[in-house]
């Protein structure tokens, strides 16, 4: 009986065991002022968090700060919401303005404006604007803007110069782009040559004049510029409207970098190797992207690049890209976390993370200083970011936004890679986005 | 049926007493060795799978409160699109990858259950895949199936000019095509069927070797033993696996489907049933919708199961004990 008693005793221990360790946090730590910061970025950037993060602690001696680290962005918002239903949500999140509506919307997201008030460190006049607005939900500030990006043409000097080709310009415009990228599109002897003939059988591109991703982020800028837009009503949309002249006219251009001109890689090409990482290897000429590429290209060493522009239309437009630290409702450990978030936002905050060259900063001084202009660090013409925040939109952020993004890619790849008759693609991104914006919330 | 229990009436009392009391025992020790797994299937499985089926019928986003919702979810998802392409795909890997995976785990089976030089590595590659962590595994055949860098199809370009393959065609496009996509899926999981051919192989070698002589002595012909002793005698474990592997393939897309293709290529070649809920569930905050696509999940799993099991009476009728 004495056996089966210890027995008895030590299987209940064994549950016991299991239950709580299978029910922990897996924190690590209670303790009451410590802040959990969910995050995903390059090792770079969470490098740079740990530095922010000790700077913070170093600052403020006695607070403590958690980084938790998520793979990508559909990992962060998949461990937000877990953990938001489980009861356990991070004090604070990083996360863009275009996928915040959806937790914006159920009430996720503290506001902040009588702390902002109340705050002798955070000055909403010391921020850009546009970022500011980006983050505020039914007339509330719920999140404080990290950066605030937009979309630029990274280029290869070293290439231009060896083919001879003009570099880009400010103020150039899209044939410009196009005539760029059919005289940068070569073959492994240096010869001109027309991407689309490479399907099959004829031979390879060595390098591409253009990458550029086919999505509703960087059409966006494109149909601005050319006097459309891509949704009915930015403010509270229903529906994907790229049946415009405009709108249609910015597409069919934006497809025909494929497969008229076959200056952009093939869909084939572009799993083979993504356009970042052929950028990287000296195979693409250009790539339109945001300016968070700019970590992984300081790895370059050998080649020199610089950024340009966006090609304009009739007018200069810019997209948004902006990421902001936001305030779960439901952290435990909210003054902390605003102290946290405080510190974040000054110009100490985020000389730390702009050093990364992954952002622009939001705080309009610290994005004129060196921290964000250094002349040693490529890029060397950095104020193109500048010059464009006057310029960027802001996409709408309706909850569904997220699921919008998702299915208009598909249906854009298809147009680029697979040559879906155009009409075809602009009836399909309404008819299939009109029932997810219509399950939408707008802030 | 319970010969050796020794706890029948006509057993004598003495016996009776001194049987009683190590079986009392014994099933308290089995009761407390089993309570683990017990409070782990209840805990972590069936209670997760009994809210997830009260919540198929509820508005839920993880979020706010769910709010009963009726049908409405369902009707939602027969009109749903996406919901369809991926039912569909998950279907038809499940008609096509089951079966294939049955027959070589099986082949493998009969042609290394032999002593034979050579026959234990071969035992231990055909396993091996099965150890190699999920996304790993992902991960690498990413690399494999590369196009236009991947081994896969650089060994098939081998002969061929200008990127093509010897017989003058384009290559497979495994990542961009729908329907090579689709069969990457299915090649992918064929590599992972080592628990499969484990088990059978276990079957093979416990078969008699009697019946086997006697029908080398009748000059029974390789394909006649195949079909009239070995199939039958392994019917039963067949049968459980094939039910095994059906109810598993509504799960093992997953991992290839989210690390390798992404759903994709468009529209949503490789969105399987187990991706699609994934997304919707917690990368579109649709936690109610995402449970009905569960509930249909476990309505084909028991629809699976029947048929197999209907089936496998069928074939009972014909090889009765």
């Amino acid at each position: 009986m004495t056996t089966v008693r210890l027995k008895s005793l030590l299987a209940v221990a064994l549950c016991g065991a299991l239950a709580v360790t299978g029910c922990g946090s897996g924190a690590g730590s209670s303790s009451r002022d410590q802040v959990k910061l969910l995050v995903f970025g390059a090792p770079e950037e969470l490098a740079a968090y740990r530095t922010l993060i000790d700077a913070y602690e170093a600052a403020r001696p006695g607070y403590r700060v958690q980084l938790i680290e998520a793979s990508d962005r559909k990992d962060l918002l998949a461990r937000l919401a877990t953990s938001v239903a489980g009861g356990a949500p991070p004090d604070v999140f990083l996360m863009n303005y275009r996928f915040y509506g959806q937790f914006a919307a159920k009430g996720v997201v503290e506001p902040l404006d009588e702390r902002i008030a109340a705050s002798a460190a955070v000055d909403p006049a010391d921020y850009y604007p546009v970022a500011m607005d980006a983050f505020k939900w039914r007339d509330q500030q719920l999140c404080l803007p990290q950066n605030v990006s937009s979309l630029a043409v990274y280029y290869n000097r070293t290439l231009f110069a060896k083919y001879g080709v003009p570099e880009p310009r400010p103020g150039w415009t899209w044939n410009d782009l196009v005539g760029t990228a059919i005289a940068m599109t070569r073959d492994n002897r240096g010869v001109v040559i027309k991407g689309t003939e490479a399907e099959g059988a004829a031979r390879l591109p060595a390098v591409h004049g253009l990458g550029v991703e086919p999505s509703i982020i960087r059409l966006a800028p494109l149909v601005w510029s050319n006097g459309g837009e891509i949704v009915d009503d930015p403010d509270r949309p229903t529906r994907l409207v790229l049946d415009s002249p405009a709108a249609r006219e910015a597409l069919k251009n934006l497809v025909d970098l494929r497969l008229a001109y076959g200056v952009v890689p093939s869909d084939a090409e572009v799993e083979a190797e993504d356009d970042e990482s052929r950028f990287v290897n000296g195979r693409l000429a250009m790539l339109m992207t945001s300016r968070r590429a700019t970590t992984n290209f300081r790895t370059i060493t050998g080649f020199d690049w610089d950024v340009a522009p966006l090609p304009v239309y009739r007018r200069p437009v810019g997209v948004l890209h902006s990421d902001a630290y936001c305030m779960t409702g439901g952290s435990r450990n909210k003054d902390a976390a605003w102290r946290f978030m405080e510190y974040a936002m000054s110009a100490d905050g985020q000389k730390i993370i702009a050093a990364t060259g992954r952002t622009v900063p939001s705080h309009v001084e610290t994005s004129r200083s060196p921290a964000f202009l250094d002349p040693n660090l490529p890029p060397r013409n950095s104020r193109v970011f500048l010059d464009a925040i006057p310029t960027v939109r802001a996409l709408p952020t309706v909850s569904t936004w997220p699921e919008i993004e998702d299915l208009s890619y598909g249906i854009l790849e298809n147009a680029v890679h697979r040559g879906d008759r155009l009409d075809d693609v602009i009836r399909e991104l309404d008819t299939k986005s009109r029932p997810v914006f219509a399950r939408g919330e707008n802030g | 049926m319970s010969a050796g229990s020794g706890t029948g009436p006509r057993a004598p009392a003495t016996g009776v007493g001194r049987a009683a009391r190590p079986d009392a025992r014994s099933r308290r020790q089995l009761a407390l060795m089993l309570a683990p797994y017990l409070v782990g299937l209840v805990g972590l499985v069936l209670l997760p799978a009994l809210v997830t089926l009260a919540l198929a019928f509820t508005h839920y986003d993880l979020v706010r409160p769910p709010a009963w919702a009726g049908f409405d979810n369902v009707t939602a998802l027969v009109e749903d699109p996406i919901f369809r392409i991926a039912l569909t795909n998950t279907l038809v890997f499940a008609v096509v990858a089951v079966p294939l995976r049955m027959l070589l785990a099986l082949g493998l089976a009969l042609l290394l259950h032999r002593r034979a030089p050579g026959a234990g590595t071969a035992r231990a590659a055909a396993l091996l895949p099965t150890a190699v962590p999920e996304i790993a595994y992902g991960l690498l055949w990413l690399w494999l199936l590369n196009p236009l860098y991947g081994p896969v199809n650089q060994v098939l370009r081998v002969g061929g000019e200008n990127g093509l393959t010897a017989l003058g065609r384009t290559p497979p496009q495994w990542l961009t095509d729908p329907t090579d996509a689709r069969a990457a899926i299915i090649l992918m999981s064929l590599f992972t069927m080592g628990e499969t051919f484990v088990v059978l192989l276990a079957a093979r070698r416990a078969l008699p070797r009697d019946v086997y002589e006697m029908a080398a002595v009748e000059d029974a012909t390789g394909w006649d033993v195949f079909r009239r002793i070995t199939l039958p005698l392994m019917a039963p474990v067949l049968a459980l696996l094939a039910v095994r592997d059906a109810i598993a393939s509504l799960h093992f897309t997953f991992v290839p489907a989210f690390v390798v293709t992404d759903g994709g290529p468009p529209p949503y070649a490789t969105t399987y049933l187990s991706l699609f809920v994934y997304q919707t569930g917690f990368e579109y905050l649709r936690y109610g919708y995402a449970a009905a696509a569960t509930l249909v999940m476990m309505v084909l799993t028991l629809a699976a199961v029947l048929v197999q099991w209907r089936l496998i009476r069928r074939y009972r009728r014909f090889y009765p004990r």
